[in-house]
């Protein structure tokens, strides 16, 4: 990883100084051992500010979105899932490919810190990805973790380690494992009685703060005016309760269906700890059993099956 | 803000159980309740045993059962001379549990917004027909500060009932300070009598204060934010710093002091309908969006600089008040690490 981090700065700095980019977006380190956050770096004297490490959470493929209408070219750093979101931004007609410069990072899956920190018993740790694991380090101690017991809840179901479009691939490619399940989650809530499961997401959604943080982090949510912001008509309620938050996630998912990359930032982001990836996997996987569709952006140009319309379609009704 | 202590002594783990036992069976109990892994909140609670108390701060802080998040001011049904008003319900006598000394302090900061000169008749209400139950910390969290905005951890003055936790914890008991005459009926009503302390009360927190003090690992000295805060009005800091500001509302909505509302009308199709009052956040695109188009906080930047500036110097400004009481819930939640910490230091350090 610490590779991948001297090889981001290499080429950033090659990029900016050559003019090929305006900006490059990607990874720095943060305020406290536990975080990193999204850094534009707009000089090649920057470059060293970017770093690549199993804390590296954030799609930043959502800042793309501000700054494609400006002219010139920005870069962004994309792991395997985030990649898929610009595919699906391309589908969505959402960016044009020349207005990105893609830096793919092969990860094999980042870490979460409170685990990490239960490790380390203490938190003034330091992280990287080695070929074993991850090591964890702190002043005086070190301890070589597995990586399958360390990572993060959303890389246990990891599609894509290595980025499924990009311009310039970082390291080498990670390889990658049988699919688990992305979908025992969803099974058990649709195991539930119905009873029991309005039970179970009535009480999550009850906990909503409408900060709407889940739709400002999305990669698929990119209208310029969003329907929950708008006073007038007032399609679903602004007033916080526990039916309104309800029509809020629903409608969410299903502006985002067929769109939804599985990247895990609105689960991530989050500040009550709603599962909400749950609600889009269930419609990933509604596309899967009845389309046999990979997930959205899997591929550019790909079909989109809730996105076409067939005169030959067997539905009656239509 | 001096202390009034109308009495003091020491409290078992076992009294503390008795104490909220009659409001928890009348279902006033308002307690953190720990709903998931990693997410603390102050739900009704009929059972003390749901308590948790191993919690650093909760999620989301115990301001809304004095500032709901959305809360029906107006209800109306009928039209022209027929329209009649109908009032919200008459509210209930709370009890509020475990309430942490940074949130204490909040509602102070609170105070002369909504109690000030033109008083919030709601807020009123619900300040005078709640008891709070503070809970002194027993360990700083990671993200901590509020012993640099003067607040100790372990006692403060809004509580009606104070409770500090001594050493070692719950073992030793809690030093518990009646603060106002709602905390002595709540005290009363319970039949736990405090057990005289071995020490002086003042003592005792002085030295509680002291030890928690040292444990904080977040030291940052906020003297002199203010003024840099307006130097550097038009530093292009801010806008460096909103790039990766994804303008949700998680920082407002967990704040303890943010306070912004918004006045929303729902009718239904019968012409029935409520007044809500809604919290609102600076961060959101269409915060002080005016009938014109015209935003004065036309992008993020000037709407996190807003967010910022009024914790660190428009409050203070103002009224003579902090505007953040380090509580640390919008550095521990943001997605982004926008960290008002390490803000503070950059400003500071802007100026030098």
């Amino acid at each position: 990883m610490k590779e991948i981090t001297l090889n981001l700065r290499a080429r950033a700095m090659e990029l900016l100084a050559g003019g090929r980019v305006d900006l490059v977006i990607g990874y720095g380190t943060g305020s406290l051992p536990e975080f990193v956050r999204p850094v534009f770096v707009d000089r090649p004297e920057r470059a060293g500010e970017l770093i690549f490490n199993p804390l590296c959470a954030q799609n930043l493929t959502k800042y793309v979105l501000d700054y494609r209408d400006r002219p010139g070219r920005v870069a962004v750093v994309v792991k395997g899932c985030d990649s898929r979101s610009i595919n699906q931004m391309m589908a969505d007609g959402q960016l044009d490919r020349e207005k990105v410069f893609l830096l793919g990072i092969n990860c094999p899956g980042l870490a979460d810190p409170s685990l990490l920190t239960g490790a380390a018993g203490r938190r003034d740790w330091q992280v990287e990805s080695v070929p074993e694991g991850f090591r964890l380090r702190w002043p005086g101690g070190e301890r070589l973790l597995p990586r399958d017991e360390f990572l993060m809840y959303r890389c246990r179901t990891c599609e894509h380690h290595n980025p499924v479009v990009y311009d310039e691939l970082l390291g080498d490619p990670v390889p990658q494992d049988e699919a688990p399940d992305r979908f025992a989650e969803v099974r058990r809530i649709e195991s539930l009685a119905p009873a029991e499961r309005a039970a179970y997401w009535d009480a999550l959604f009850a906990r909503c703060l409408r900060c709407y943080a889940c739709r400002n982090a999305c990669p698929a949510c990119t209208c310029r005016e969003c329907i929950f912001d708008r006073p007038e008509p007032e399609w679903v309620a602004r007033v916080v309760a526990p039916q309104s938050n309800l029509a809020y996630h629903l409608v969410r998912a299903m502006h985002v269906a067929g769109r939804c990359v599985d990247c895990g930032e609105c689960d991530r982001v989050c500040p009550v700890g709603i599962p909400l990836r749950e609600i889009n996997r269930k419609v990933l996987k509604e596309l899967a059993v009845l389309f046999g569709a990979p997930t959205p952006g899997t591929a550019y140009p790909a079909p989109e099956p809730l996105a076409t319309f067939s005169v030959t379609d067997p539905e009656e009704w239509l | 803000m001096s202390v009034t202590t109308l009495t003091a002594g020491v409290i078992s783990r076992e009294d503390l159980v008795r104490l909220l036992a009659g409001p928890a069976s009348e279902g006033r109990l308002m307690a953190p309740v720990r709903v998931a892994p990693e997410v603390v909140l102050f739900v009704p609670v009929r059972d003390p045993d749901a308590i948790t108390l191993d919690y650093v701060n909760s999620t989301v802080p115990p301001k809304e059962y004095l500032f709901p998040r959305a809360e029906k001011i107006l209800g109306w049904r009928g039209s022209g001379p027929q329209l009649e008003l109908i009032l919200p319900p008459e509210l209930q006598p709370l009890v509020l549990f475990g309430v942490r000394p940074c949130d204490l302090r909040a509602i102070t900061v609170l105070e002369p917004v909504f109690g000030g000169a033109y008083p919030d008749l709601y807020w009123r209400r619900r300040r005078e027909l709640t008891t709070i139950v503070g809970l002194g910390c027993t360990e700083p969290g990671p993200y901590c500060f509020c012993v640099a905005w003067g607040i100790s951890p372990v006692a403060a003055p809004e509580a009606d009932l104070m409770l500090t936790p001594l050493e070692p914890p719950a073992a030793g008991g809690y030093l518990v300070a009646v603060q106002s005459a709602k905390g002595e009926e709540l005290l009363r009503r319970s039949g736990v009598g405090p057990q005289a302390a071995g020490t002086e009360p003042a003592v005792l927190r002085e030295r509680r204060t002291a030890e928690l003090t040292a444990r904080f690992r977040r030291l940052i000295d906020p003297t002199g934010v203010e003024r840099a805060a307006e130097r550097l009005f038009e530093h292009s800091y801010w806008r460096e710093l909103a790039r990766r500001c994804l303008g949700c509302g998680i920082c407002t909505f967990l704040c303890p002091t943010c306070h912004c509302f918004n006045v929303i009308d729902r009718t239904a199709p019968d012409g029935s309908g409520g007044r809500y009052r809604c919290w609102d956040s600076c961060l959101f695109e269409r915060f002080t969006l005016q009938a014109s188009g015209h935003n004065p906080r036309p992008t993020r930047a000037e709407r996190l600089r807003n967010r910022l500036l009024h914790k660190l110097s428009y409050h203070r400004t103002r009224y003579g008040l902090e505007g953040c009481t380090g509580c640390g819930r919008c550095v521990a939640a943001c997605p982004v690490n926008i960290d008002i910490a390490e803000v503070v230091a950059d400003l500071k350090g802007l100026m030098t």
